[in-house]
C-alpha cells in the first residue's frame, strides 16, 4: 500500500542532510518517479545514495584542503615552542606578572592570541595564494579585506578549540597567581588545592565567602608570589626544553601531547579553508560551460 | 639564493598542483553512457529518462543521485550543459533541469569512440587466450 506523497522523513533528509547546495531539479525527479509508481523501499534508496554521494563528493573535492591542514597543524607544536622560547628569553612571564591586574592576563592572553592567529593566518595564506593565482583572481587587497573579515569567526573558533582547552589544562597544573595581594584575587595556591589534586576528599562547606578565604589563605607576600613563580617557570622550561628545544624535534614528536596540540589548529585552518573551497566550487559552477 | 627561492615556490604550489592532478580528463564508463543517453534523448534529456535509458541498457537499477553526480562533474568540464523548464505540479513544483551535448562532449565521445574500435578491433589477436 503506498500513497501519493513519498514518505515524509526521506523527503526531509533529502533537502536537509545533502551537503553542497540545494538540488530541486533531482527532488523534483525523485518525486516524479515516485508518483510514477515507485514504492517507498526505492524512495528512501535514492535518498540514502543522494546524501552519501554527496558527502563523499565534499570530501574528495576537499582532500587537499584536509591534507594541508594536517600538514601545516603539525608544525604548530614547532611554533609553539618558538613563541615560548621567545617568551623566556625576554622574560616575558616575569615581566607580566609585575603588572597589575588586569592587564597580566589580558596581555597573556593577547600574545598567545596574536601568535596563534599569525601561525594560522599564514597557513590560509599559504594555501589561497597559489589557487588565486591560478585562477587569476590573486588581489592582495581582497585578500586581506577576507582575512580581517574572517576575524571574529577565527577568534571564536581559536577561543573554542585553544583557549578553552589551555585553561582546562593549566586548572590542573598547580600554577601560582600573577595577580598582585592588593587586587583581593585568591588563585594562590592553598594547602587543599594539592590535595585535590592529588583526588584526596577535602571537607570545604560550599558557601565558603570570599571573606572567609582571605581569612583562612590570606594572598602571599609579595616575595613568595615572585618565588613561587620562578618555580613554576622552571618547572615550565623543563616541559619546554622535552622536545630538545628544538622546533624539528617538536614536528617529529609521536606523543599524544603534540597530537593534542596540533589538533586545534587542524580543525580551525579545515574550517576556514572549507569555507574558501565552496566560493571556489561556487565560482567554478558558474562559469559557462 | 635563485634555487632556494625556487624551492620554495615549488614548496608553496605543491598543493595546488596536487589539486589539479585529481582532476581527470578522461571519460569515465559511467559518464560515456550517460553522454551517450544525453545526445539519444534529445530535447527530453533530464534526470528521469536519462536514469531509464540507463537502466533499460544496463539491466540494474540506477541511482538519481549518482546519474546527477555524473552530469555534474561532465558540466564542468564543458561536455554538457543545462537549463532549467518550467516548474510542474506533478514534480512538486520543481523544475526540470534539461541537459544537453557541447560540442566538446560530442567531440569527446567520438574521440573515445575511435580509441575503442580501435581496441575492439585489436581483439581477434588475443583469441584462443583467456581475456
Amino acid at each position: 500500500m503506498r500513497g501519493t506523497d513519498p514518505p515524509s522523513v526521506a523527503t526531509w533528509m533529502l533537502e536537509h542532510l545533502v551537503p553542497g547546495p540545494r538540488n530541486d531539479a533531482l527532488a523534483g525527479d525523485l518525486l516524479e518517479e515516485f508518483r510514477q509508481g515507485r514504492v517507498n523501499g526505492w524512495y528512501w534508496r535514492q535518498v540514502m545514495a543522494v546524501i552519501v554521494i554527496g558527502f563523499s563528493r565534499e570530501l574528495r573535492n576537499h582532500a587537499t584542503v584536509m591534507l594541508f591542514a594536517a600538514a601545516w597543524s603539525m608544525l604548530a607544536p614547532a611554533w609553539l615552542l618558538i613563541i615560548s622560547n621567545f617568551e623566556m628569553h625576554f622574560n616575558l612571564d616575569e615581566r607580566l606578572a609585575r603588572m597589575d591586574w588586569p592587564w597580566p592576563i589580558v596581555c597573556d592572553v593577547g600574545l598567545l592570541l596574536a601568535a596563534n592567529v599569525l601561525f594560522i593566518w599564514a597557513g590560509i595564506v599559504l594555501y589561497l595564494i597559489p589557487r588565486l593565482h591560478a585562477e587569476g583572481i590573486l588581489r592582495f587587497r581582497l585578500l586581506a579585506k577576507g582575512l580581517l573579515a574572517s576575524l571574529p569567526v577565527l577568534l571564536a573558533l581559536w577561543a573554542t578549540l585553544v583557549v578553552l582547552p589551555k585553561i582546562f589544562l593549566e586548572q590542573s597544573i598547580d600554577r601560582p597567581a600573577f595577580i598582585p595581594a592588593t587586587t583581593g584575587q585568591f588563585e594562590h595556591p592553598s594547602p587543599n588545592s594539592s590535595a585535590q589534586m592529588k583526588g584526596l576528599a577535602v571537607e570545604r562547606h560550599p558557601a565558603t565567602s570570599l571573606r572567609e578565604h582571605l581569612i583562612e589563605h590570606p594572598p602571599p607576600s609579595d616575595a613568595e608570589r615572585i618565588r613561587q613563580h620562578e618555580e613554576w617557570l622552571a618547572a615550565q622550561r623543563a616541559t619546554a626544553t622535552d622536545h630538545g628545544n628544538s622546533p624539528r624535534s617538536a614536528i617529529i614528536d609521536p606523543r599524544t601531547k603534540a597530537i593534542v596540540v596540533s589538533l586545534p589548529f587542524f580543525l580551525t585552518i579545515l574550517c576556514a579553508l572549507w569555507g574558501a573551497a565552496l566560493r571556489f566550487d561556487r565560482r567554478q559552477t558558474r562559469l559557462p560551460a | 639564493m635563485r634555487l632556494a627561492s625556487n624551492f620554495w615556490l615549488r614548496t608553496i604550489y605543491f598543493f595546488a598542483i596536487v589539486e589539479l592532478m585529481t582532476e581527470r580528463s578522461y571519460l569515465g564508463e559511467f559518464e560515456l553512457m550517460i553522454l551517450l543517453a544525453v545526445i539519444q534523448l534529445g530535447e527530453e534529456a533530464y534526470g528521469v529518462p536519462i536514469s531509464r535509458e540507463l537502466e533499460v541498457h544496463r539491466g540494474r537499477d540506477v541511482s538519481v543521485g549518482s546519474v546527477y553526480a555524473a552530469l555534474e562533474r561532465l558540466e564542468s568540464k564543458g561536455l554538457v550543459a543545462s537549463s532549467l523548464g518550467d516548474p510542474t505540479p506533478e514534480r512538486g513544483g520543481k523544475a526540470k533541469r534539461y541537459f544537453r551535448i557541447t560540442k566538446a562532449g560530442l567531440r569527446q565521445v567520438h574521440e573515445t569512440r575511435r580509441t575503442l574500435s580501435k581496441l575492439w578491433k585489436k581483439l581477434p589477436e588475443l583469441k584462443g587466450e583467456r581475456i
